[in-house]
């Protein structure tokens, strides 16, 4: 994956070990952090005891482990998608109404789609497909716009996201659309629970620790996403769309097909992160199933700065400040908001640090 | 519709259009000058949090707009920072702010309120405008509004005006369509596009306030659900025009409100698809369904000397 890096310069020597990119991110983080640690001592609460919980909630017992790898994989498919679509300088915000879109359809095959007798797994991959289906088109929407009208992809996708939570919300209210049927006033507005034979395997098949196979899913398609963004023809279109539409043009590279097949990728990889927190881990589809994994995931993409190693990193560390923070608002009564604190700070200063960043690259 | 419901429902579409219109005005000024300022959402909530805590910890509804209006000039001097000096991704760092604001004003609250939550705050009083407020049915129920509406748009005019009229509203339209030219005429880019963020906070602080302490008396997480990126989505709706963004941003309003009506009128239309209706009309709009767009040429891009 190095053989050309993202703003198209050849990488020097491999001093990989103080590359700004990666310091910079680093440093960032330990920034937020303390400030977390902080706050955490100004609400008055014991910060070893908060951190003590805040580890627990992380790696203190084999289901909280697999919570926090199953939800990593959830944000490092949307990570991978949004860098995938920026080689091509274009930024999707879709991935909450991608992931729920795929969360809709997921539930639909799996409940009403007649596919839980079907053999060879396919009780499970036929939903995923429908969820990868349904993110590609979300996002596939968003191109189309751009390529007919110029519509910046930032304001349609993040409109679309939207409009795919609310069709969520409108999916389970509705009894004719996949709301569970109505027996009395007191029926709760989610899906019925997906067949048994439509959940994704388990890799030890023990539910004290529950990874699914989305985690080894995720990892192919890592490896997967690397290659074509390094060595394949389609990594060097998006590229050449990326840093010049009309020289891209002038070189035979269909600006429409290549923006297309970056936003309809990265809507597909949304819609598969749907696809397994449904099937994976929820079950039943609920309002506000998406829960803010679209935003993790874009984050993920955004700190990475185009490298899908550096999504997977992001990824596992949001993955796991989520779960530990869950877990200190349990046991030591400090607020999960203060991990969302942590994500705004790391956010900022990076988006600050890129101009300093880059003029240190370019030395 | 009796005219008595209908009264109602075109007051409640003004109340619900005033956030929008206040913070939309805000944005379309920034984008005007170059800079495309995602974190109104940030702004706003922002400011919804400071005023109730001012206005709850005073007991005076006109302390806590003003706190509403001072938390948000550091945040707006942050987004401005970052996407004029440091040339950072204005989409990136708007959303990066969006987010600390969420997180920073839910911990303060649950510190601040905790068990108190839910709490009545004093809010902002209502006016009924001479003439106006006192024709029957209509009087009352349209035009007796929180005196924050009317000023809005007094602000509004004003800065149509500005716009139209004064050197100073060339300026912010120049350093949006050809930055050079105005880089090179002597004026300073940054100092126009710090400016237009600055204001573009100011009027995201009104709404904010009016959201918190105009509008339903109480502060909750997150209350503006998404009301920022609907005043961005009003913007492009009115193409860059003040007259064409208060339109959009009545229509999103009305939207709304058809959601407690139609209820009411026993018209069996799903929730959702009336809450979702704003944010379709927003995309059939940037989708260029309503007309071609007239994006300011330089938009979201820093600029550089």
């Amino acid at each position: 994956m190095t053989v050309v890096n993202q703003r198209g310069s050849l990488p020097g020597s491999p001093r990989l070990s103080l590359r700004p990119s990666l310091v910079v991110p680093v440093l960032a983080v330990a920034f937020a952090a303390v400030v977390g640690l902080s706050l955490i001592a100004m609400i008055g609460v014991s910060v070893p005891k908060a951190v003590a919980a805040f580890v627990d909630g992380t790696i203190g017992s084999p289901f909280a482990l697999a919570a926090s790898l199953n939800r990593s994989s959830v944000f490092a498919l949307v990570g991978f998608g949004f860098v995938l679509a920026n080689r091509a300088n274009l930024t999707n915000v879709g991935g909450e109404g991608q992931i729920a879109v795929g969360g809709i359809a997921a539930t639909a095959v799996a409940l009403y789609g007649h596919v839980s007798g079907s053999p060879l797994g396919l009780a499970f991959v036929l939903p995923t497909l429908a969820a990868v289906i349904a993110g590609g088109l979300w996002g596939g929407l968003a191109a189309v716009l751009k390529v007919k009208s110029g519509t910046n992809e930032v304001i349609s996708t993040l409109l679309l996201s939207f409009i795919g939570v609310w069709l969520l919300y409108w999916s389970v209210q509705s009894p004719a659309l996949l709301r569970k049927p109505m027996t009395s006033s007191a029926t709760l507005p989610e899906s019925l629970e997906i067949p048994d034979a439509t959940q994704l395997p388990l890799l030890t098949g023990d539910y004290s620790f529950p990874v699914h196979v989305g985690l080894p899913l995720t990892l192919i398609l890592a490896i997967v996403v690397s290659v074509i963004l390094s060595r394949t023809t389609l990594g060097f279109r998006l590229r050449a769309v990326g840093l010049n539409p009309v020289a891209a043009r002038r070189a035979g590279i269909s600006y429409a097909k290549t923006v297309v097949f970056a936003l309809s990728t990265a809507g597909a990889l949304g819609g598969l992160a749907g696809a397994l927190m449904l099937l994976g881990e929820q079950y039943t589809l609920k309002d506000g199933f998406s829960s803010g994994y679209g935003f993790d995931g874009l984050v993920a993409g955004l700190l990475s700065r185009g490298s899908i190693p550096g999504v997977i990193a992001a990824s596992l560390l949001f993955g796991f400040m989520r779960s530990g923070g869950i877990n200190m608002e349990m046991v030591a009564a400090v607020p999960t908001a203060l991990v969302v604190v942590i994500q705004g700070l790391i956010v900022i200063t990076l988006a600050g640090a890129s101009l300093f960043i880059e003029k240190l690259e370019r030395r | 519709m009796t005219s008595e419901l209908f009264a109602v429902f075109l007051g409640s579409s003004i109340r619900l259009a005033t956030p929008l219109l206040l913070a939309g005005i805000g944005e379309m000024v920034s984008e005007r000058a170059g800079v495309l300022n995602m974190s109104i959402e940030g702004m706003m909530l922002m400011s919804a949090f400071a005023a109730a805590v001012g206005s709850w910890a005073t007991g005076d509804p006109f302390v806590g707009l003003l706190f509403g209006i001072v938390s948000v000039l550091p945040v707006a001097l942050l987004q401005a920072f970052l996407s004029n000096t440091l040339r950072a991704n204005q989409i990136v760092s708007g959303i990066g702010i969006n987010i600390l604001v969420l997180g920073a004003t839910t911990l303060a609250y649950r510190e601040i309120f905790g068990a108190r939550s839910r709490a009545e705050i004093p809010g902002l009083a209502k006016v009924k405008p001479p003439l106006l407020g006192d024709i029957p049915v209509i009087g009352p129920a349209v035009f007796e509004q929180v005196w924050l509406l009317y000023a809005g748009i007094a602000l509004i005019v004003i800065v149509a005006l500005v716009l139209r009229f004064t050197s100073v509203g060339l300026a912010i339209h120049a350093a949006g369509a050809e930055p050079k030219a105005v880089d090179k005429s002597g004026l300073s880019i940054a100092r126009i596009r710090y400016a237009c963020v600055v204001f573009a906070g100011f009027m995201a602080s009104l709404a904010g306030a009016f959201l918190s302490i105009g509008d339903i008396h109480t502060f909750t997480e997150g209350m503006t659900r998404g009301a920022g990126y609907l005043a961005i989505a009003s913007v492009i709706f009115g193409k860059w025009r003040i007259g064409g963004t208060s339109l959009a941003c009545l229509l999103f309003g009305a939207a709304t409100a058809l959601q407690f009506q139609l209820p009411a009128l026993g018209i069996g239309v799903p929730n959702a698809l009336l809450i979702m209706l704003p944010y379709l009309l927003a995309l059939l709009a940037v989708g260029g369904l309503v007309g071609r767009q007239m994006a300011p040429p330089s938009l979201g891009e820093p600029y550089r000397r």
